[in-house]
């Protein structure tokens, strides 16, 4: 027996799917209106890319997001290795540790980051990059260590160093390539969340893309309505793009295959 | 080739003899050194800065000790604060538990694509809160929204006519559930794919009504994952920042606004770790919940 759609089903999907689409509809629309919420242009986005802090904050936040990814993977991908293969016995305590980033409230990491940081580190907004491995690295850890169990590591680990590979060889060669996918997920969850991310940045008074858009709300509603559609938009396209991107990779590795 | 078996016959008495513990000590070295890089950024960039907090929390301005601080949270402000939290994170776990609960039970039956697409929808809903979100909502339900005004003009149902407003502390509610309850679709939906079509199949055999199969079958199965669903969105809502800070600018008594206020310098000069102590009360807060989580996991898992 499947277990069918019945009409009740039905009307909880399609109002759930309905209330959840519509506010963004709605924000779309808000977001396009016209000087004085008159007739419908696209003033408001061209209006952001005259303002003077929207570059600066842009290019601020995607730094600091790129480093972030880098810092996170060059990190958390030797160390789930390693744990996965001879550090066995610290497998628990690890988790424990990349649990904890998520059970405690980042607003209180960031009143304590304000006091403890060195000045020097205070003085430049790469000090937020720090923070953002912290708060990535529950998703990451999680993301590399179920693709790592899903290939043969110690056989893969074997072969290669007895072919007289070294370790940094094997890591590079073999085994970032084997878990390519949950690499790659694992640096986009870090680079949208680092690019989105709004309490540590505003706390720690850097002028990223999302503090930007809250200060500019206060001058034009509108248009700090279109950054936030443009940034959902941008980020759901980037998601699609990126569930789709392994398929559509495999679908052409299948055709060159078939071809040969 | 008697040589060669005294060596190893010696080799194997070392091995047993006065060197494994040092020998299991050098591998215990060697083996943390593995995770040092992992521990040092953890320990300097997550534990340090709490360490910090809780040491100024109990230290007033002449570095004295001192549970003052503590002991104003209790009273006044703080305390609305923390209430204020609490409601904001009970109610917006109440709504999302149910809404993601119901989506969950009707997106188990579907199959194939339209499955992934709504998961995939709610992981994208999950984790595009925040400021966005924040100025969505502004843009859809504020006075001049068009879900506002559609709700006016053709249901004439005037969402303003009450205590709403989407700056107050109902706005915030609205936008919370709009995230929680696709985190709760998510957290939840493998307890629910769980539920085995065999015991629907069995309970009819045997005779059981619908209302018996839910009394009998499913809620006892689901509880657990229920409750640690619903502590973990608690959790989540108690200590949500961004969105709340985007849209009332501070106003509204919640325990992470009030930190965010206390760092950025409104502060007294005697209050001057009034913010580590309501980040205290809050980790304090947290803390509690996962552990009720780690225990109802615990629980189900036993039996």
């Amino acid at each position: 027996m499947k277990r069918t759609l019945g009409w009740s089903d039905r009307t909880i999907l399609i109002a759930a799917g309905f209330f959840f689409i519509t506010p963004f509809l709605a924000a779309g629309e808000y977001s396009l209106r016209g000087y004085g919420g008159k007739g419908h242009t696209f003033a408001n986005y061209t209006w952001i890319l005259h303002q003077l802090g929207f570059g600066p904050a842009l290019l601020t936040s995607l730094r600091i997001a790129g480093v972030s990814v880098l810092l996170l993977l060059f990190l958390m991908i030797p160390t789930v290795v390693y744990v996965q293969l001879g550090g066995r016995r610290w497998a628990r305590l690890i988790e424990i540790l990349c649990l904890l980033p998520i059970v405690i409230p980042v607003v209180s990491l960031a009143i304590g980051a304000q006091v403890a940081m060195p000045k020097r580190l205070q003085s430049t907004s790469y000090e937020l990059c720090f923070f953002y491995v912290i708060i990535c690295m529950p998703y990451v850890y999680r993301t590399l260590n179920t693709g790592l169990q899903a290939i043969a590591l110690p056989t893969l680990v074997e072969a290669s160093s007895s072919l007289g590979a070294t370790p940094v060889k094997t890591l590079v060669l073999v085994i970032i390539p084997a878990i390519r996918s949950a690499t790659l997920g694992a640096a986009f969850i870090t680079f949208a969340i680092s690019m989105g991310e709004y309490a540590l940045a505003v706390l720690l008074h850097f002028h990223t893309l999302p503090t930007w858009a809250t200060n500019a709300a206060q001058e034009n509603l509108y248009g700090s309505v279109a950054i936030s559609i443009g940034s959902l938009f941008s980020v759901w396209f980037l998601l699609v793009l990126f569930s789709y991107l392994p398929a559509i990779k495999g679908a052409l590795q299948n055709k060159k295959v078939k071809v040969t | 080739m008697s040589q060669t078996s005294l060596q190893s016959t010696l080799s194997h008495q070392t091995a047993e003899g006065a060197l494994p513990v040092a020998k299991r000590m050098f591998r215990l070295d060697k083996s943390f050194l593995g995770i040092l890089p992992f521990l040092a950024l953890i320990g300097y960039f997550f534990f340090y800065p709490l360490a910090v907090v809780f040491n100024e929390s109990i230290h007033d301005s002449h570095h004295h000790l001192t549970a003052s601080a503590y002991k104003a949270l209790f009273g006044g402000d703080y305390r609305n604060a923390f209430i204020g939290s609490f409601e904001l994170a009970a109610y917006s776990m109440a709504i999302s538990a149910i809404i993601g609960a119901l989506i969950c039970w009707a997106v188990v039956k579907t199959q194939g694509h339209a499955r992934k697409l709504i998961i995939a929808a709610a992981g994208v809903l999950t984790s595009t809160g925040g400021i966005p979100l924040a100025f969505s909502f502004i843009a859809a339900f504020g006075q001049e929204g068009l879900v506002t005004k559609i709700l006016l003009n053709v249901f004439h149902w005037d969402i303003y006519g009450g205590a709403f407003d989407i700056y107050n502390f109902w706005g915030i509610l609205l936008v919370y559930c709009f995230f929680q309850a696709p985190l709760m679709v998510i957290i939840f939906i493998p307890a629910v794919e769980n539920l085995k079509v065999e015991w629907q199949e069995a309970n009819e055999t045997l005779g059981g009504s619908r209302i018996a199969y839910l009394r009998f079958v499913v809620i006892p199965v689901l509880a657990p994952a229920f409750i640690s669903s619903c502590l973990l969105l608690f959790a989540s809502g108690f200590s949500a920042y961004a969105t709340a800070a985007a849209m009332s600018n501070g106003t509204i008594p919640l325990v992470p606004l009030l930190i965010g206020n206390l760092v950025n310098g409104e502060v007294l000069a005697d209050q001057a770790n009034q913010g580590d102590a309501l980040a205290m009360g809050m980790i304090l807060v947290c803390v509690l919940v996962f552990g009720l989580y780690a225990l109802v996991m615990r629980v189900s898992r036993k039996k």
